[in-house]
């Protein structure tokens, strides 16, 4: 069988890369033992993963909320409190945390789906920012200092430890789980309820989709995300304040995702795995003297990114003769019709075979 | 009963640099359909301009007021020419509204690097004046701003109702196509649009430098709060974002008197919120 | 003829403000059939075709009988899902609609069936926005054919083709019919409305005027004057676009 070996072939080629890029990540905490070094990449595991929540509202729904921030906020906020408050076990308190997060994407935030482009994105940060006013504005939720987590020895039950190393390894599985629900989530029903809105709301609707329920979940999966995030980050920084909820913190996590390219799944990893430990060397190198200087490089690469290359790093790579080479030298591709036919011959023989 | 009139006064006063930042994001949104999110930090370049020329050159931030207009109309088309306009042409509302992120990091971080994270303000020998108005005191300086906005809406006012350019610009924002049918040279119109809107807020900037502290970020509340008004005031409607920039600084002033000052940020969103979602069950009945 | 048509409007008014779209339109279509509506621009025939679908609701209606019925839709205005390829904007249809597929090999299976049988399927991986206008019209009529409909609705499938590419749609509109569906369609082009349609519908200023076979329709006098009239200028504006 031609097509089933050729397709083979390429499944074993990108298993191989795949793999291969997985292997660096896990060893490399192995290799490089600089604190300063794991951090960037805890940085960019959970920033990225913010990108990947927003990205399936903003990139596949087309509804371009900038509040995501508040979510991870008030996810870290669920976390802190109740294990220092209740004394309750932090992994059981990330699922309470998803599930605040999402009831109030869901419930609260509710009304404000009627609202569509910019009036969209004005009421997320017009939402986001009363949250953070209240949680500023509230005894119980430590005003503008915020709330700590207990220290202590290391333990796995209550995810305190004083390397990084371990904080490396939770970010990486939870950036991977995020991005394999992410391409499930493309790839069906849901992916094509959201794209479909996204192009056009009437034409949604005109072949049965009803916007608003898809709108829903898009929020309440990226809140959900948002929430998870948030207990990583309180666990990792054991700390949260108010300031992690401002605007600023919502726009860097759309960043990676815009620069990545939108439209796409990997856009997010892809975005993020290039500005974030470019950011933080320009900060680490040059803060003292230009502060700012990191935000500088980023808005520069933003813009020239919005100018010139509109979908991103991975459209233009999509489009580029490099995307050519590498499919066909380097993973050996088959073309898009031989692939379909094998998607088909396995069907059919899974239905032969019922 | 005179703290209720100071409060009403500081309320008109400080609505009217809303009113001053609603109405150039007004325009833009209205002409454009695209939301500038970098006006506040627009406003923060105009105070760092009037802050430059009064202490490098000496010139009094009244008399640098028009330079200042000038400035930033430039920097505005510069901005359209270069980057808005070619970007248009996406359709992407994602990529336009990053855009303006993008530029609003740029600014506020340049801020950052040129001048320092610390405070700056202008002195004058008559910013500590106040004037009696009956029982209640106003800074001279905030009642010449106002002063200022009156005369900037008329003229604006005027302007978009009668001048040639003015009627022009009213419709390429009902029909950017009929209008380019027309003969009317959109690209201009843009480049005009985003200017005037960047001056308007460059003017408000220069104005606020009297009694407000100048830093990176100075401008990143009024940024919103010129949103709300744009939104509440009407798309398009100069009266509109005039009173509305009013409303929104006595709604602010009465919830910090009433209420308690930390909240009024809060009671502002709040309102902003229920309005942005009355406003649209209201659209959708209608239909 | 005895069976039930398959749509029964009796007095379908909608009032935009003071202004009357549709006054007091009555119709039905029989189940299997083509029916064609048509009228001068503004008649209020796309306001008809809407509140049939229930993209709006009708200001007034004294009867309104849809028997089991299952409705696609295509757009005057296209709507393709731009950034999708065609292939995707099917598999979307096959997700929903009517017979909503389970598995994305269901779905798949289902899109290369209605892109075959509308020849769309040599450009299954071309973005839609890089299409032509003819293809894109194919892949409104494609899309609404995934939701597996029974009464399919045609709102100006054909403007601004040129006599290939109608004849074309004609054909393909016809084979849609012989497969089962029952269509109404909305048409300016004469050439298409005699050759497929056994009944049709002639409104004007939103009051329905002539009801009957094509023949019938084209040798009445007032649908002459009002319709036939006009059509001089609608042909300028078609050339135009």
């Amino acid at each position: 069988m031609d097509i089933k070996k050729a397709v083979s072939g390429y499944h074993r080629n990108l298993a191989i890369v795949i793999g291969a890029l997985l292997a660096v990540f896990v060893l490399l905490p192995v290799v490089i033992k600089t604190p300063y070094i794991i951090n960037i990449f805890i940085l960019v595991f959970y920033i990225s993963t913010m990108s990947m929540a927003w990205n399936i509202l903003g990139g596949m729904t087309g509804q371009n909320s900038l509040g995501l921030a508040a979510y991870m906020g008030i996810g870290a906020y669920t976390v802190c409190l109740v294990v220092t408050k209740l004394g309750w076990n932090p992994w059981a308190v990330s699922i309470l945390a998803m599930l605040v997060t999402g009831l109030i994407a869901g419930v609260i935030f509710f009304p404000c789906f009627i609202l569509q482009g910019p009036y969209f994105t004005l009421v997320s940060i017009a939402f986001a920012e009363s949250m953070r006013q209240f949680i500023i504005n509230s005894e119980f939720f430590g005003r503008a200092s915020g709330v700590g987590l207990p220290f202590g020895e290391d333990s796995l039950a209550q995810f305190r430890f004083t390397s990084k190393v371990p904080y490396y390894y939770a970010g990486l599985i939870m950036m991977v789980v995020v991005y394999i629900i992410m391409k499930k989530i493309d790839n069906t029903k849901i992916g094509f309820a959201l794209k479909t809105i996204r192009e056009d709301e009437d034409a949604a609707a005109a072949i049965g989709i009803n916007p608003t329920k898809y709108k829903v979940i898009a929020v309440v999966i990226s809140a959900v995300i948002a929430g998870f995030v948030g207990f990583f980050y309180a666990s990792y920084i054991r700390y949260v304040d108010p300031d992690l909820m401002v605007q600023a913190k919502s726009t860097e996590f759309v960043l990676p995702a815009v620069v990545g390219g939108a439209a796409y799944v990997e856009g997010p990893l892809v975005g993020g795995l290039i500005m974030i430990p470019l950011s933080e060397f320009l900060r680490a190198n040059f803060a003292r003297v230009l502060p700012g200087i990191n935000m500088i490089m980023y808005a520069i690469v933003l813009l020239v990114v919005i100018r010139f290359r509109p979908s991103g790093i991975l459209g233009w790579y999509m489009d580029s003769d490099f995307k050519k080479f590498i499919d066909e030298k380097i993973l050996k591709k088959p073309s898009l019709d031989i692939l379909e036919e094998y998607q088909m011959m396995n069907y059919e023989s899974r239905k032969g075979g019922k | 009963m005179d703290v209720l009139l100071q409060a009403i006064v500081n309320g008109i006063l400080l609505g009217g640099f809303y009113a001053l930042m609603g109405m150039g994001q007004n325009i833009i949104f209205g002409v454009m359909k695209i939301v500038n999110f970098c006006h506040g930090e627009m406003l923060m370049v105009g105070m760092y301009l009037t802050y430059m020329l009064y202490t490098y050159a000496g010139i009094d931030p009244y008399l640098a007021l028009p330079l200042v207009a000038l400035i930033m109309f430039l920097l505005g088309a510069g901005i359209q020419h270069t980057l808005i306009t070619p970007s248009l042409k996406t359709k992407s509302f994602t990529n336009l509204l990053f855009l303006t992120v993008g530029l609003g990091l740029l600014l506020s971080n340049g801020a950052l690097v040129l001048f320092g994270s610390d405070y700056k303000s202008i002195r004058t020998s008559y910013s500590q004046t106040n004037i009696m108005l009956g029982p209640v005191s106003v800074a001279l300086p905030k009642l010449i701003s106002f002063l200022v906005l009156i005369v900037v809406t008329i003229a604006l006012f005027s302007f978009l109702k009668y001048s040639t350019t003015g009627k022009q610009i009213r419709a390429v924002s009902q029909n950017p196509v009929g209008a380019e049918v027309c003969g009317i040279n959109v690209k201009r119109i843009y480049l005009l649009t985003y200017g005037l809107g960047i001056a308007l807020a460059g003017i408000a900037g220069c104005l606020l430098t009297q009694f407000y502290s100048i830093y990176p970020t100075a401008g990143a509340s009024f940024g919103f709060r010129a949103l709300i008004v744009v939104v509440v005031g009407g798309l398009g409607s100069i009266p509109g974002a005039f009173f509305a920039g009013i409303l929104l600084g006595l709604l602010e002033q009465m919830s910090a008197l009433f209420i308690s000052p930390s909240y009024s940020d809060m009671i502002v969103f709040i309102t902003f919120i229920v309005i942005l979602v009355v406003r649209q069950l209201l659209i959708m009945r209608r239909r | 003829m005895s069976e039930k048509p398959v749509i029964e409007v009796v007095g379908l008014t909608k009032r935009f403000k003071g202004l009357t779209a549709v006054n007091d339109v009555s119709f039905s279509v029989r189940k299997g059939g083509i029916t064609g509506m048509i009228g001068p621009n503004g008649a209020g025939k796309s306001t008809t075709f809407n509140m049939i679908c229930g993209y709006y609701p009708p200001t007034e209606k004294r009867a309104y009988e849809y028997t089991n019925m299952k409705i696609a839709r295509t757009f005057q205005i296209m709507k393709p899902l731009k950034n999708l390829t065609v292939m995707d904007n099917v598999i979307a249809s096959c997700y929903f609609g009517h017979a909503a597929a389970k598995t994305r090999e269901e779905a798949v299976e289902r899109a290369t069936e209605v892109l075959k049988f509308t020849g769309l399927y040599e450009k299954r991986h071309v973005l839609s926005k890089e299409m032509g206008t003819p293809d894109q019209k194919r892949l409104e009529m494609a899309r609404a054919l995934a939701t597996k409909p029974e009464v399919l609705f045609l709102d100006e499938n054909m403007a601004g083709l040129n006599p290939t590419e109608t004849a074309e749609a004609i054909e393909l509109i016809r084979r849609i019919n012989q497969s089962g569906v029952t269509i109404l369609l909305i048409e300016h082009i004469m050439q298409a409305v005699v050759s497929l349609c056994e009944k049709v519908i002639v409104l004007h200023h939103g009051e329905k005027i002539a009801e009957g076979t094509p023949e019938e329709v084209m040798n009445d006098p007032y649908v002459m004057e009002v319709y036939l009239g006009t059509k001089a200028e609608d042909k300028e504006e078609k050339e135009e676009a």
